[in-house]
C-alpha cells in the first residue's frame, strides 16, 4: 500500500469515523495518571517508566481491535508498511498526530518515530528535582501501546524513547525494532 | 486555603503552576552537571509550556477511544490497590481532584481573556465575577462552563436538596456520563460508579474556589438513561455559615 | 415493517484459543443447544477452521523467493520451499461460511485471531456489514471496558444492550 494512500486512510477515518472528546481532558487525564505513579513509586522514575509501559501494553492489546474495526485494513505486507500504518493511521486516529517514520536500518527491521507534536505532553513540565529529566520518559505508555497492539497481530517488537523535548532534547523520538514474527503468521513477504 | 488535599497535587505540572516563578532564561548545560544548580533543560527550539499559548488546545479534539483506554487503565490500576468499592471510588476521586484545580484556572483565564460571558450564565450582574462567591454561582459554573469544557455540553440538571435536614446538599445530574460510556461494572460491583473521577474534578473546582465540599457519584438509572448519574455535592459547615453572611450582606 | 436484520438468529464469539466467550440468540430461529454443546461447537469449528487454513493449496513458483527480512523468524516455509499461495496478496483464510437449506453460518476472523460466528437466514443480505458493525461494538463495549479480562467470557451489560438495540434497528 502506498504511503500517500495510507495517509488518506488515516485522515478519512479521523474525520468521519472517530468519536471525539476535548483534547485537554485526555491530556490532563494522562497527566494525572503519571503524577499518581510518581507518587505511588516514590519518584523512582525507572519503576514509573516500567509501569507506564505495562499500562500501555494492556491498552495496546485492546486498542488493536478498535484500530482494526475502525480502519478495516488488512495485514501489512512487510514491516515498512507496518511502520507507515502505525504512524499515519494508528497515531492519526488515536492522537491526531502523524509522527515521521525515519532512520531505517538497512535490514528494514528498525525505525524511528519523530514526534513534532505530542498531545499527551501538552501542559507538561517535568519535576525540577535534578533526576526526572534524566530518568523519566513521560510518554512511555506509547511504547507499551505499540508493543501490545503489534503482539496481537503476531509481531514481537521492542520500543523505547531515545529523546524527548520534555528532557530538553530538540526532538521527541521513539525507536522501534522488530524482534520476530510470531507463529506461522508470516506476512506474504514473497512479493 | 492550603487544604491538606493540595498535598496530592503533583510536581508534574500539567497545568503550569509549578516553577512559574522560575525565570526560563537561565537554562544551560550546567544544570545537567550539578544538582546544586537546579533548573530544567529546555530544547534549543524552545518547545516548552511557556512558549505555547494556553489557548492552543482550546478547541483541539482527541479520540474518545484514547480517553476511554487511558481512563480504563486508571481504573484497572486503582483497583489493584484498594480494599473495596468505596476505596476504589475514593481513589478515582483523588485522581480527578487535581484536574479540577487546574481546569478552574483554565476556565477563569479563558473567560476573562476572551471577554466571553461564559461564567455569567447564572449571574444577574452585568460584569461576571471572576470567582464565584455564592454557592449557586459556583454550581452554575460547574453545571455549565465546566461541563461544556470537559464534555461539550451542559449537565442535565441542577437541584437543591428538598430535605430541611440537608440544606447543604445539591445534586448535579448527567443522564449519560461520557466517562462511563464503555464501562460495564461486574454484577458484584453494581454500586460502583467510575464517574467518581468526575466527582473528584468537581471537588477540585469547589475547593479551588474556596468552597470546602465532598462530592460523590451515584447510579440513578432510568429506563431511558441506564447510566444516569447524580453527583451529590455536600458543602461544609463553614461554607454554609459564610453563605448566610454573604446573603445578609447582599453579595451575589 | 421490513427489518433488514430480521434474519439474524444468533452470534457466537470464539477466542484465540478456541474457547467460547459469547453466545447469544436474537430471536427464535435456531434450536437451542446445551451449554456444553455450544462449547463443543466453538472448539470444533475452531479446529476445522485451522485445518481448512492449513490445507489451502499452494502452487509452485518459478522465481526464487525473496528471503524474509529477519533471520530469526524461523517459520519461513512458504517463501523458501518454492511454493506460494495463489494470489499471495490475499491472506490465507480458513472456512468462512457454512450453509444449509435453513440457515447460514458466516465466520469472520479478525487479524488478532478472534472469531465472530453469525447465524442468519440464508436469504439475509449484507452479512459482512452486520459482522463489521458487531466487531465495532465489541471493540467499544468489550475492549474498552476495564472490567473485561481479555480472552475471558464476555459479560458486559453495555455490549448486550447496544448489540440488541442495534440489531433491532433502533440506534
Amino acid at each position: 500500500m502506498s504511503s500517500t494512500k495510507t495517509s488518506r486512510i488515516g485522515e478519512e477515518i479521523w474525520k468521519t469515523r472517530v468519536d471525539k472528546v476535548n483534547a485537554e481532558l485526555v491530556t490532563l487525564t494522562y497527566g494525572t495518571i503519571v503524577a499518581q505513579l510518581c507518587q505511588d513509586y516514590d519518584s523512582n522514575y525507572q519503576d514509573v517508566n516500567k509501569q507506564l509501559d505495562k499500562m500501555g501494553y494492556n491498552i495496546g492489546m485492546r486498542l488493536i481491535e478498535d484500530f482494526l474495526a475502525k480502519s478495516g485494513v488488512g495485514r501489512c505486507a512487510n514491516f515498512r508498511e507496518t511502520a507507515d500504518m502505525i504512524a499515519k493511521v494508528g497515531f492519526k486516529i488515536f492522537l491526531n498526530v502523524t509522527p515521521t517514520v525515519t532512520n531505517w536500518t538497512s535490514d528494514n527491521t528498525q525505525f524511528s518515530l519523530i514526534f513534532e507534536d505530542n498531545p499527551l505532553a501538552d501542559f507538561v513540565e517535568l519535576p525540577d528535582d535534578g533526576r526526572a529529566q534524566d530518568e523519566l520518559w513521560f510518554s512511555n505508555i506509547l511504547c507499551g501501546v505499540l508493543r501490545g497492539s503489534l503482539e496481537m497481530v503476531q509481531m514481537q517488537i521492542e520500543a523505547h524513547f531515545v529523546s524527548d523535548v520534555l528532557r530538553g532534547d530538540d526532538t521527541t523520538e521513539m525507536r522501534v525494532s522488530l524482534v520476530r514474527y510470531i507463529e506461522d503468521e508470516m506476512p506474504p513477504e514473497e512479493e | 486555603m492550603a487544604a491538606p488535599r493540595h498535598a496530592t497535587m503533583q510536581s508534574i505540572s500539567n497545568g503550569g503552576t509549578q516553577g512559574s516563578d522560575r525565570p526560563h532564561t537561565q537554562q544551560s548545560q550546567q544544570a545537567q552537571q550539578s544538582q546544586q544548580s537546579p533548573g530544567l533543560r529546555v530544547p534549543s527550539n524552545r518547545k516548552t509550556i511557556y512558549d505555547r499559548h494556553l489557548n492552543r488546545s482550546r478547541n483541539a479534539e482527541l479520540s474518545r477511544a484514547s480517553f476511554a483506554f487511558l481512563f480504563g487503565e486508571m481504573v484497572t490500576y486503582a483497583q489493584r490497590r484498594v480494599t473495596g468499592i468505596q476505596d476504589l471510588e475514593k481513589r478515582l476521586n483523588e485522581q480527578g481532584y487535581p484536574l479540577g484545580l487546574r481546569l478552574l484556572d483554565l476556565l477563569f483565564y479563558r473567560s476573562t481573556s476572551t471577554s466571553s460571558s461564559a461564567l455569567s450564565s447564572s449571574s444577574t450582574s452585568s460584569s461576571p465575577p471572576n470567582r464565584p462567591l455564592r454557592i449557586i454561582t459556583l454550581l452554575h459554573l460547574i453545571h455549565g462552563p465546566l461541563w461544556r469544557l470537559l464534555f461539550g455540553r451542559a449537565a442535565d440538571a441542577l437541584e437543591h436538596s428538598v430535605s430541611p435536614d440537608t440544606p447543604n446538599e445539591y445534586m448535579i445530574t448527567d443522564n449519560d456520563p461520557m466517562v462511563n460510556t464503555y464501562i460495564s461494572a461486574p454484577r458484584d460491583m453494581s454500586m460502583l460508579n467510575c464517574a467518581a473521577y468526575v466527582a473528584g474534578i468537581i471537588e477540585g473546582v469547589c475547593d479551588g474556589c474556596g468552597f470546602e465540599t465532598k462530592v460523590s457519584a451515584h447510579n440513578q438509572p432510568t429506563e431511558l438513561w441506564p447510566s444516569r448519574t447524580v453527583f451529590l455535592v455536600r458543602f461544609g459547615d463553614a461554607v454554609m455559615e459564610r453563605e448566610k453572611v454573604l446573603e445578609r450582606a447582599g453579595v451575589k | 415493517m421490513p427489518d433488514k436484520h430480521r434474519g439474524v438468529f444468533s452470534l457466537i464469539i470464539i477466542n484465540k484459543a478456541g474457547g467460547l466467550i459469547y453466545q447469544r440468540e436474537f430471536q427464535a430461529g435456531l434450536r437451542k443447544l446445551s451449554t456444553n454443546d455450544y462449547l463443543v461447537l466453538a472448539g470444533t469449528f475452531h479446529g476445522v477452521h485451522a485445518i481448512t487454513r492449513s490445507i489451502t493449496p499452494k502452487i509452485p513458483i518459478s522465481q526464487p523467493a525473496q528471503p524474509p527480512a529477519t533471520s530469526s523468524t524461523g517459520t519461513a516455509a512458504p517463501a523458501t520451499s518454492g511454493y506460494s499461495y495463489p494470489n499471495p496478496g490475499v491472506p490465507v483464510s480458513g472456512l468462512d461460511h457454512l450453509e444449509t437449506d435453513k440457515f447460514r453460518l458466516t465466520c469472520f476472523q479478525t487479524l488478532t485471531g478472534t472469531k465472530f460466528l453469525l447465524f442468519t437466514d440464508p436469504l439475509t443480505g449484507s452479512v459482512d456489514t452486520i459482522i463489521q458493525k458487531i466487531y465495532e461494538l465489541y471493540a467499544d463495549f468489550v475492549m474498552k471496558n476495564p472490567f473485561y479480562q481479555i480472552e475471558m467470557p464476555v459479560r458486559c451489560e453495555a455490549f448486550d444492550r447496544h448489540l440488541g438495540a442495534w440489531l433491532r434497528g433502533r440506534t
